[in-house]
C-alpha cells in the first residue's frame, strides 16, 4: 500500500489524468441525473403538485392529459357515486399567449409564445380541487382573470403583476402568484379559474360549441380509500381514474426522457468501467518487470493485489470528489434546467463508481496473480 | 501488414475484448439511430408524403396543426398569390379507434385532405378511409369499420398506404367532411366550421424558391389583413421540424450518438495503447531488422479497421435481429443509409483511436531489441 501511494505521488501527471477523467465522468453522470429529474419535473410538475389525489380521464385519451375529455353526463355520474366526496372540473390546454416581455421583442415571430393553462374551480362544491400546492409567492387566483404562474418562467413575463394575453383576441390574465415546479410539457404554466379557462378555449377556437373538462379532480368520501373510489369510477363507461402518482408516471414525455437520459447515464458508466479497467491494466503491464521483481524478493500475491486495488480506490475516490465539486460549482448556474446538487445522488453514484472500478480492475488483478517470480531471471518474460 | 493479418488470424482471442466492447457500442449506436429514424419517420410521415412546397398555418397557431385555423377568406388570398399553382386543405384529428374484435384502442390520426399525397389515392367517399399499414399491428384489416373517438364515428377502411403517420399515430386518410365529422363530434371545444381547415398545402411554381413563396404568401395575407387572416408559412422541412418534440428529439438523440462515437474513439485509443505497450519488444525487433514506423503503424490501423468491422457486423446482426422481433408499436426503423454511415463513422473513430499509439510506435528504438534501450 505504501508503494502504491508513493507511486501515485511520483507519477502525478499520469494518475492526475485518470483522476480528472473519472471526475469528469462522475460529473457528467450526476449532471445527466439532475437534467433527467429536472426535465421530468418540467414535464409533469403541474400534475404532481396539484392537490387532487385522484384524476379521472376519458378512456379514449389512454392516460394522456392532452387527449382527455369528460362529458357532462360522465361528470354527473361521477358526482353521484357514494364513494366520491367532492368533484371538481379541471381543464388543460396549450395556448398561444403574449407576455410583457415577449411583446417587446423586435422579431414579430418571438412576440408570441406557448403557455399551458390549467383551469380549476375556485368556488362551488369542487372549489380548490386541482389547485397548485406549491405557491411560494403571492396567492391563488381568487377571481376570473387571475393566475398562479410557474416560478421558473418569472423572467419571461410571468411575474406577479404581469398581464399575459391569450391570443389572438387578447384575453388578459393577471399573475397574482408564483408556484415552484409547476410546469407542464416544459412550457410556462398558468393555473386559472375554470371560467377563465373556458374563455381562453373559446378565444383559441371561436367555433367551439361547448368546453368539456379535460379531467375530473376527485376527493374520496370520508373513510373511503382511493382504491375503492377508483374501482367505482372505472365502472362508469368511458372513464378511467388514476391516482396522482399514476397520472404522473403515465404522462407523455416522462418515459421518453427517462429512457433517453438513462441510456446516456448507462453509457457513461460503461465508459467509466472501460476507462478505469484499461488504465489499470496498462499501468500494471508497464510495471510488470517491477512487480515480478517484487514477487522474486518475497512479496506475496495478496500484497500486490491489495496495493493495486488500494491504488484504484484512491484514484477513483479522488475522481468522485472532483465530480461532486464540479457539480456543486455548476448546479447554481444550471438551476433553470433543473440541475441540483443532491447528496443522496452523489453518494449513490459514488458507490456505483467504486464498485465499477473494482470490477474494472479484474483483468489487472488477474495479470498480477499470474506473475511468476522465476521470470525475474529472464529479460523478456514478464510480458505475456 | 502481413504480420498484422497473421496475428489477427492466429490469435483472435487477443482482440476479443475490444471486439466485444465495440460490438456492444455498435449495437447501441444502431439501436439509437434506428429509434431516432423510427420516431422521426413515424412522426412526420403525413407531412413528408405531401407534394406541397409550402405549408400555411394561421399566424397565432405557433405552427401547430391543432391550433391552426384557415378560413375560406384566407384561403382565397393564398390562392391569389403570384406563383401559387394549387392549394389544398388539410386537417388532423387525434383520436382512439375501436377496432372490431380488439379490446385495445388504436392510436389514430384522422387526416382530412384534398390534394392526394404521394402513395395515397384521391380522397375516398365520405365515411371511408385509406389506413396506414401501421394500424395493421392493432388488428386493422381492409373492410373493417373503425369507431373513432368517444363519439364512435364509423369509418370503413378501404385499403392500406405506407409511411404516412402523424406523431406516431396511425393515419386514416379521409375526405375533409369526414374529418370535420370526427373532429366536431369528439372535440366540441375544437370544432371546425364548414370550409375551415387547419392548414393549407401549397404547390408553387417550380421556378420559385420555397422560402420565397412562403414569404410571398405571408406578405400577401398580412397586407390584405383580415384580423386573424395573417398566416405563418413554412417550407416542407420547416413543417417537419415544427411538429411537437421533433427538433428536441433529433437533438437529444444526436447528442447521445455523438457521445457514443466519442466513447468508441476512447476505447480504441486505450485498447491499442495497451496492445502497443505489450508489443514494444516485438516492434523493437522488427525495427532492428528493417521495418519502418509506417509499416508497423499500417499494421495497427489494419487491425483497428478489422476489429471495428467485425464488431460492427456483430452489433448490426444483433440490432437487425432485435428489429425483426420487436413489437410493431416500437418505432424502430433500420435504414440502409444509416447502417452504412454508422459503419463508416465507426471505422473512422477506430482509426482515430488507433492514431493515439502512433507516437509510441514512432519512439520505439531498435536498440531495445538487443537490450540497448531498456
Amino acid at each position: 500500500m505504501f508503494l502504491a501511494l508513493t507511486e501515485i505521488r511520483r507519477a502525478k501527471f499520469r494518475f492526475g489524468g485518470l483522476i480528472l477523467a473519472v471526475g469528469l465522468l462522475v460529473f457528467l453522470v450526476l449532471f445527466q441525473q439532475g437534467l433527467r429529474d429536472g426535465l421530468i419535473t418540467q414535464f409533469i410538475g403541474a400534475l404532481r403538485n396539484q392537490d387532487s389525489p385522484i384524476l379521472v380521464y376519458g378512456t379514449q385519451a389512454r392516460q394522456n392529459l392532452e387527449g382527455s375529455q369528460v362529458t357532462p353526463a360522465q361528470y354527473e355520474a361521477v358526482s353521484s357515486l357514494a364513494e366520491v366526496g367532492r368533484v371538481g372540473r379541471v381543464g388543460e390546454g396549450t395556448f398561444t399567449v403574449s407576455t410583457p416581455v415577449s411583446r417587446l421583442d423586435e422579431d414579430p415571430e418571438e412576440r408570441l409564445t406557448d403557455a399551458v393553462i390549467f383551469g380549476f374551480e375556485i368556488d362551488g362544491s369542487g372549489a380548490g380541487l386541482g389547485a397548485p400546492l406549491t405557491v411560494s409567492d403571492g396567492r391563488l387566483p381568487g377571481a376570473p382573470g387571475e393566475a398562479v404562474a410557474s416560478e421558473r418562467n418569472r423572467d419571461e413575463g410571468f411575474d406577479i403583476g404581469d398581464v399575459v394575453r391569450v391570443e389572438p383576441d387578447g384575453l388578459e390574465i393577471l399573475i397574482v402568484g408564483l408556484g415552484d415546479d409547476l410546469n407542464y410539457s416544459v412550457a410556462p404554466t398558468l393555473f386559472v379559474s375554470w371560467d377563465t379557462y373556458v374563455e381562453a378555449r373559446r378565444i383559441r377556437n371561436p367555433d367551439a360549441v361547448e368546453v368539456y373538462p379535460t379531467v375530473l379532480a376527485v376527493e374520496p368520501a370520508p373513510q373511503t380509500s382511493p382504491e375503492t373510489v377508483i374501482a367505482a369510477i372505472d365502472s362508469i363507461t368511458g372513464l378511467e381514474a388514476l391516482t396522482r402518482d399514476e397520472a404522473v408516471d403515465a404522462s407523455p414525455g416522462v418515459s421518453a426522457v427517462s429512457q433517453s437520459l438513462n441510456t446516456v447515464i448507462g453509457l457513461l458508466l460503461l465508459t467509466a468501467l472501460l476507462v478505469i479497467g484499461l488504465f489499470v491494466l496498462i499501468i500494471t503491464v508497464q510495471k510488470a518487470s517491477a512487480l515480478t521483481l517484487l514477487r522474486a524478493i518475497g512479496a506475496r500475491r495478496g500484497t500486490l493485489v491489495r496495493a493495486l486495488l488500494g491504488q484504484t480506490l484512491v484514484v477513483v475516490s479522488a475522481g468522485i470528489v472532483i465530480g461532486a465539486l464540479l457539480l456543486a460549482l455548476i448546479a447554481p448556474t444550471a438551476s433553470t434546467i433543473g440541475v441540483r446538487f443532491v447528496w443522496s445522488q452523489v453518494l449513490g453514484i459514488g458507490v456505483v463508481t467504486v464498485i465499477l472500478s473494482l470490477v474494472a480492475s479484474w483483468a489487472a488483478v488477474r495479470r498480477v496473480l499470474r506473475i511468476d517470480p522465476i521470470e525475474a531471471t529472464s529479460t523478456a518474460g514478464v510480458l505475456r | 501488414m502481413r504480420l498484422a493479418w497473421r496475428e489477427l488470424r492466429r490469435r483472435p482471442g487477443r482482440f476479443t475484448m475490444a471486439t466485444a466492447t465495440l460490438a456492444v457500442l455498435a449495437a447501441l449506436l444502431l439501436f439509437l439511430a434506428g429509434l431516432l429514424d423510427g420516431l422521426f419517420l413515424g412522426s412526420t410521415g403525413a407531412i413528408r408524403a405531401q407534394r406541397a412546397d409550402v405549408f400555411v398555418y394561421s399566424d397565432t397557431s405557433r405552427d401547430s396543426f391543432l391550433r391552426s385555423r384557415i378560413t375560406p377568406a384566407t384561403r382565397e388570398m393564398v390562392e391569389g398569390v403570384e406563383g401559387v399553382e394549387s392549394v389544398g386543405g388539410l386537417g388532423i384529428a387525434l383520436v382512439g379507434a375501436a377496432v372490431p374484435g380488439e379490446e385495445e384502442l388504436a392510436d389514430a390520426a384522422v387526416i382530412g385532405y384534398e390534394l392526394a399525397p404521394r402513395g395515397v389515392p384521391a380522397p375516398p367517399a365520405p365515411g371511408e378511409a385509406w389506413a396506414d399499414d401501421r394500424l395493421e399491428a392493432f388488428g386493422v384489416d381492409v373492410g373493417d369499420v373503425l369507431e373513432l373517438g368517444a363519439a364512435r364515428i364509423p369509418v370503413q377502411v378501404i385499403g392500406f398506404v405506407s409511411d404516412t403517420n402523424y406523431l406516431l399515430q396511425g393515419a386514416l386518410w379521409v375526405e375533409p367532411g369526414t374529418w370535420r365529422d370526427v373532429q366536431n363530434a369528439n372535440r366540441p371545444d375544437a370544432r371546425v366550421a364548414d370550409d375551415v381547415v387547419q392548414v393549407l398545402v401549397v404547390v408553387g411554381d417550380s421556378q420559385l424558391n420555397d422560402s420565397d413563396l412562403a414569404t410571398r404568401i405571408d406578405t400577401a395575407t398580412a397586407e390584405l389583413g383580415t384580423g386573424t387572416g395573417a398566416t405563418s408559412s413554412l417550407t416542407k422541412s420547416e413543417a417537419e421540424f415544427s411538429l411537437p418534440g421533433t427538433r428536441e428529439q433529433n437533438s437529444t438523440f444526436n447528442q447521445i450518438l455523438g457521445v457514443t462515437f466519442a466513447v468508441v474513439v476512447l476505447i480504441v485509443a486505450l485498447y491499442f495503447a495497451l496492445l502497443t505497450l505489450e508489443r514494444i519488444p516485438l516492434y523493437g525487433m522488427l525495427k532492428a531488422v528493417g521495418a519502418s514506423t509506417r509499416q508497423l503503424f499500417a499494421g495497427v490501423i489494419v487491425q483497428a479497421v478489422v476489429v471495428a468491422s467485425a464488431a460492427f457486423a456483430l452489433g448490426a446482426g444483433v440490432t437487425l435481429l432485435g428489429a425483426a422481433t420487436a413489437p410493431a408499436q416500437l418505432p424502430l426503423t433500420v435504414e440502409p443509409g444509416r447502417v452504412l454511415s454508422t459503419y463508416i463513422v465507426l471505422v473512422v473513430c477506430a482509426v482515430l483511436g488507433s492514431l493515439a499509439s502512433l507516437r509510441r510506435v514512432a519512439r520505439i528504438d531498435p536498440a531495445q531489441a538487443i537490450g540497448g534501450g531498456s
